[in-house]
């Protein structure tokens, strides 16, 4: 009797060993696709189909950190962290436009592509999906992680030198050409990406014809005064170079309706609002997303956050761009992101188990996806208690 | 020795007083009359008044007890009056008591609150019917369906009479006049209809199509039904009038969104470097943006307008 008791406590132990070692090794990347059917082995967004919608893939840690820069949300990057990999789920809508990026004519006009939906359903996800087949498919990325950061969060504002009342936020451009230049590190180097026209920053300073993209936003980025300007001479060359066949180019911004949203955070000395159409980054990127311009595709999200609190009343895009944007991006392709089908937060969950995130108890699944609505974020901020 | 004579002299002074009392009454007897009267406030001691004793009136017992069953209502109850219990023979309760049933008909203020059709019994209705039909001319054997009415006599024309007794034979509310007709029959068109339907404002009923203009400005009758004709001229012929200041309204002024005149157009037409008419598909597309525009923002009118894109740029349909 005693010999067995010791035995099965032994055999106890050894077991809490095991679960242990599972748990650790849990922290690891690991694939076995017979038994993930809410993952899927295809980490390469060029081959996804409808048919891998629902199913997590695995974006390599080194492009994850180049490429997904800023494009995901705070709290998801926290989990990924926390996960020790950064895992996307396909999704219908990125599918969707990755569908119709496939099947495009670039001898045609540029196409809008924008996403909508209810706050937390997924759109910056869905962008960055979006982004990482367009980097793999060869596009230069002009890439806007999130507007908010802009205009409801500038870190300074100075006037323009060269425009009567307008201002710049030389410092964001300043990041964002860093950015710029990270993401397309490999494409700029190209020698066909030369600069079409003299660029005068002042007496003494200019950036002569044929030089190549990578100096123009080095001046940018070492001369500060001049970044918002070096942004606008960057967004006409990009237009230009692609135009011209050079490269092919995705524009991708995040929060899209903040340029058309007049009461910015942005103030003056004296407190005044600057509205978004006197902030010369805006003339820039709103040029990029015309479709005066071929060999491109337009993929921005709008979104209630990146509007005050006072005025999240639709999520729909006419409301959120209003007139003068709606017409800005008219004719634009809608693309709602709606939240969690059964298949989707099945998938969800059996993630969060397989990352030994949540704990199983019967029923877990039932229960959260009344308590969320389906809604990813929401499901996101439940499970990180359990 | 001290005390011994005190009491003497009390014993001594006593009887001496009870004398002096009795002299004095006996001498007192004959002046008794003119006594100084005490005022009694407390108890005024009088003739007790003889009451009325009231006389109760007889109460009759209630007359419904002595009803037959056969007589006629319209009789009983010839005109409006507020409800009568005793004259009711019907068993009605009203009101609320919290606990117990509703209390009965009698002494039952709110059954007299409420008013009561006891006089238009369908019998009394018919009655009056025919005694009226003496009066009547008949029915136009031509009008013989509502829609030849309405195409002869679009206007239909309503006032009241009042007839009662009163010191006056005028009532103020006979001066009302009301007129309605269909907007249709004016047969305006676009601009002119938009314009009438400003001018005439909430008195025009969408769903019925009808004007309705009530006139009680004037103190007479006829005064006011000329009016209302007047009125319906004036509009009619304002509402065709093109004043120069119509010509100015722009595009945000506009009430529904029309596709030709906005950026929507422009645009497309810039996109495929042609003109709209060319296009293939626009006609779906614009009506999209029309339905998006006017009907408001929903999920169903961006996936139409979605699905119109999409057909217009050649781009692959949405997976459903």
């Amino acid at each position: 009797m005693i010999k067995s008791g010791t035995f099965k406590s032994l055999l106890r132990r050894h077991k809490n060993v095991l679960h242990f070692c599972q748990l650790s090794s849990a922290a690891q990347p690991q694939s076995d696709p017979k038994s993930h059917s809410f993952r899927t082995d295809e980490n390469d967004p060029l081959k996804h189909t409808l048919d891998h919608v629902g199913q997590y893939y695995r974006v390599p840690q080194n492009e994850c950190k180049v490429y997904l820069y800023g494009g995901l949300p705070k709290s998801y990057e926290i989990q990924t962290k926390t996960f020790n990999e950064t895992c996307l789920m396909v999704r219908k809508p990125s599918v969707d436009i990755i569908n119709c990026l496939k099947g495009l004519d670039y001898t045609k006009p540029a196409v809008r592509f924008v996403l909508f939906g209810k706050k937390g359903s997924g759109k910056s996800l869905t962008m960055a999906h979006v982004l990482h087949y367009a980097q793999k498919a060869g596009f230069l990325l002009v890439h806007v992680p999130w507007l908010g950061n802009w205009m409801r969060n500038p870190k300074e504002l100075s006037s323009s030198e060269t425009r009567e009342g307008f201002y710049d936020l030389n410092l964001d451009a300043a990041a964002w050409l860093v950015h710029f230049k990270s993401q397309n590190e490999h494409l700029l180097s190209a020698p066909e990406l030369k600069t079409t026209r003299e660029h005068v920053w002042s007496k003494r300073e200019s950036t002569p014809k044929d030089s190549s993209l990578l100096e123009l936003i080095d001046h940018g980025i070492n001369r500060l005064k001049y970044a918002s300007e070096c942004v606008l001479a960057l967004a006409e060359e990009l237009k230009q170079l692609t135009k011209a066949g050079n490269c092919k180019t995705l524009v991708a911004i995040d929060g899209f309706n903040a340029f058309f949203y007049p009461k910015t955070r942005v103030f003056k000395e004296k407190k005044e609002v600057v509205p978004p159409n006197k902030i010369t980054l805006t003339e820039a990127f709103l040029s990029l997303t015309k479709f005066d311009w071929n060999n491109a595709a337009i993929v921005v999200t709008v979104d209630e956050i990146a509007i005050a609190e006072e005025d999240h009343k639709s999520h729909f895009p006419r409301y959120l761009l209003g007139k003068e944007g709606f017409e800005h991006l008219d004719p634009f392709v809608p693309v709602f992101v709606d939240a969690y089908s059964p298949k989707e937060l099945t998938s969800c969950m059996d993630y969060y188990r397989e990352r030994k995130w949540v704990r199983y108890f019967p029923q877990q699944d039932e229960e959260l996806a009344s308590l969320s609505a389906y809604n990813p974020y929401k499901l996101m901020k439940l499970c990180i208690s359990l | 020795m001290l005390s011994f004579s005190r009491k003497i002299d009390k014993t001594a002074f006593r009887a001496l007083e009870k004398h002096l009392i009795l002299a004095y009454s006996t001498s007192s007897e004959p002046q008794r009359e003119e006594e100084f009267r005490v005022l009694n406030l407390k108890h005024v001691k009088g003739q007790t008044v003889q009451r009325r004793s009231v006389r109760k009136a007889e109460i009759q017992p209630p007359r419904t007890t002595q009803m037959p069953v056969d007589q006629d209502w319209g009789n009983v109850w010839p005109g409006p009056r507020s409800f009568h219990p005793a004259t009711v023979p019907l068993p009605i309760r009203q009101g609320y008591t919290p606990t117990g049933v509703a209390p009965g008909k009698y002494a039952n203020a709110e059954l007299m609150k409420i008013p009561n059709f006891l006089h238009l019994t369908p019998p009394v209705i018919k009655r009056q019917c025919e005694a009226l039909k003496k009066f009547c001319t008949p029915w136009p054997k031509a009008l013989d369906s509502d829609e030849k009415c309405e195409r002869f006599f679009p206007l239909e024309v309503a006032s009241s009479d009042y007839c009662h007794s009163s010191p006056t034979i005028r009532d103020p509310l006979a001066r009302i006049v009301s007129v309605k007709f269909k907007l249709g029959v004016l047969g305006l068109e676009g601009r002119a209809k938009d314009k009438f339907l400003r001018l005439v404002g909430e008195r025009y009923d969408e769903q019925t199509d009808i004007v309705t203009i009530v006139t009680d400005r004037c103190p007479l009758k006829k005064q006011n039904y000329d009016y209302a004709m007047y009125l319906i001229t004036a509009l009619y012929h304002e509402s065709l009038n093109v004043e120069p200041w119509e010509e100015l309204k722009s595009e945000a002024d506009m009430e529904v969104y029309i596709w030709e005149n906005n950026a929507s157009k422009t645009s497309i037409e810039a996109l495929f470097g042609k003109e709209a008419k060319e296009i293939e598909n626009v006609e779906q597309y614009s009506q999209a943006v029309v339905r998006y525009m006017n009907e408001g923002e929903n999920q169903y009118t961006v996936e139409q307008y979605g699905d119109a894109v999409r057909k217009i740029l050649n781009l692959p349909p949405v997976p459903r």
